[in-house]
């Protein structure tokens, strides 16, 4: 969808149709529409809505989600990330409330759903720098670390119960070695890249040969960090960007939110550049009752690593190929040094004092 | 031929200085990142200019030391670039194949070739991390 594909009256006023029949309303206009920035894979826009009758009448602050021209390899659609805030929701997660999805294209072009506008500032940066020092960073940390914990909790077993009248079959069947699951798949985006990078396979063979047991099978959110969470003040409003969550290890969400290359250059503060670990792992193990096993979380920051760095080739890739011409997709390929340089840090070799591998 | 003065490099640089000093200040608050993107393109672009291929031979050489030797036509026939994306995959499709497991001197020599590799890299995109 194009800027131009929501300037248009007649796109509004099948919209407004849309969200009239959806609201069971007599009457909706649309107040106002703003692209929102962030996101390299969605589109998001801000969208202010007068409804008139129903449960939601009134003027409601909303997001309108819908595909950009281009997927990544793995995210899901808008229906299935539709059903999983749904279910997370339920759980007792901050989660944005998802009102009404449309899978009809004759509506927009593309599938979307709408969902609530959550307050708060979601750019990495930002959150790092702009929160005072202290307690309120303890605060928040410890916030993360028993949302993680509700998101943890969320089972195979138990998502049906959460949201029935959704569909989680999208999800597939919970592998009983997430590890290696993660080595291969890596492994396949890299061939079908076509590209050899030397570093990332060593890093691959690493953790295909220290692969961890894993205790439980559980929802992870596969993209838990700074910058996808909202922050208002020092309050935290709303998780979002559910796009590739997955059954997994949940230790691997833990891994994936401390990973420096999520700190935002704060590198000093290791939960997600905003605080110490402690406040973090303490609320989560708290809540969830497991205990966090630091050799494990290593483990998974070492994927992480390497997980970022495919992506940074996908997204250079998506450049390269002409599709999305982007500077900042161009510039993403240019980061992956760094990160191998990371990866290469975690496993012992070169300047940083850590465990060796 | 010599090169017109100021070369590409100088006018690269001059490019940037103005990007940064005069523009940068006038963009609206929502496209200030979009500035400095383009600076940091400049900037990569520029140390690639001066570096002239340095570190790309210096990894094709210590590549060419750990692997079995290519066959001699290629390494003439091919150009430095695509010879050492060439090598790297070869390195890359071994390790994958567990060819470096063993803890001896073949996998100190590729452990310190990632090293240099990865530095040699960095001092394009991001010098700032392997500063001495």
């Amino acid at each position: 969808m194009t800027a131009g594909a929501l300037a248009d009256p007649a796109a509004q006023q099948r919209l407004c149709r849309f969200i009239a029949t959806a609201a069971r309303a007599g009457n909706a206009t649309l107040a106002s529409v703003a692209p929102l920035r962030g996101g390299a894979i969605q589109e998001n826009w801000a969208v202010d809505v007068e409804i008139d009758g129903g449960r939601h009448s009134g003027t409601q602050a909303l997001v309108l989600r819908t595909d950009a021209p281009t997927r990544v390899a793995a995210s899901h659609n808008r229906a299935q990330e539709f059903a999983l805030l749904r279910a997370a929701m339920a759980a007792g997660v901050a989660v944005p409330e998802a009102l009404w999805l449309c899978t009809d294209a004759a509506v927009l072009g593309r599938p979307f759903y709408l969902m609530r506008r959550m307050p708060g500032v979601a750019a990495g940066h930002r959150v790092v720098k702009e929160l005072p020092p202290g307690t309120a960073r303890d605060a928040l940390a410890e916030r993360l670390g028993s949302e993680l914990a509700r998101i943890h909790a969320i089972s195979p077993q138990t998502i049906a119960d959460l949201a029935p009248d959704q569909s989680f079959a999208f999800l597939g069947e919970p592998s009983k070695s997430p590890a290696l699951d993660r080595v291969r798949l890596y492994r396949t985006y890299l061939d079908d890249l076509g590209i050899g990078r030397p570093v990332l396979e060593w890093g691959l063979r690493w953790l295909e040969l220290n692969a961890p047991g894993v205790d439980a099978v559980t929802l992870v959110h596969q993209d838990f960090r700074t910058g996808n969470y909202l922050v208002d003040g020092q309050r935290l409003t709303a998780i979002l960007d559910w796009e590739f969550s997955a059954w997994g290890d949940p230790i691997s969400d833990i891994g994936w939110f401390c990973a420096k290359c999520w700190r935002f250059g704060s590198n000093d503060r290791e939960a997600g550049g905003i605080a110490s670990r402690a406040p973090f792992y303490r609320a989560y193990e708290a809540a969830s009752g497991r205990k966090i096993d630091p050799a494990a979380v290593h483990y998974w920051e070492v994927a992480a690593h390497i997980r970022w760095a495919v992506i940074a080739l996908q997204q250079a890739a998506r450049h390269l190929s002409g599709e999305e011409l982007s500077l900042e997709l161009a510039l993403t390929g240019r980061i992956v040094p760094e990160l191998e340089l990371e990866i290469l840090g975690l496993l012992g070799m070169g300047r940083r004092t850590g465990r060796v591998a | 031929m010599t090169a017109d003065r100021p070369d590409g490099a100088m006018l690269l640089a001059e490019a940037r200085r103005t990007l940064l000093e005069t523009l940068l200040p006038l963009l609206p608050a929502d496209r200030r990142y979009d500035g400095l993107m383009i600076a940091n393109a400049m900037a990569i672009a520029a140390r690639e200019l001066a570096e002239q291929g340095r570190g790309a031979r210096d990894m094709l050489a210590e590549l060419m030391a750990l692997l079995p030797p290519p066959d001699a036509s290629d390494v003439s026939q091919t150009p430095p670039p695509e010879l050492l994306t060439h090598l790297e995959a070869h390195l890359a499709h071994d390790i994958r194949g567990g060819l470096y497991d063993a803890d001896d001197d073949r996998r100190a020599a590729v452990a310190r070739y990632l090293l240099t590799a990865t530095r040699a890299r960095l001092r394009l995109s991001n010098p700032k991390l392997v500063a001495e």
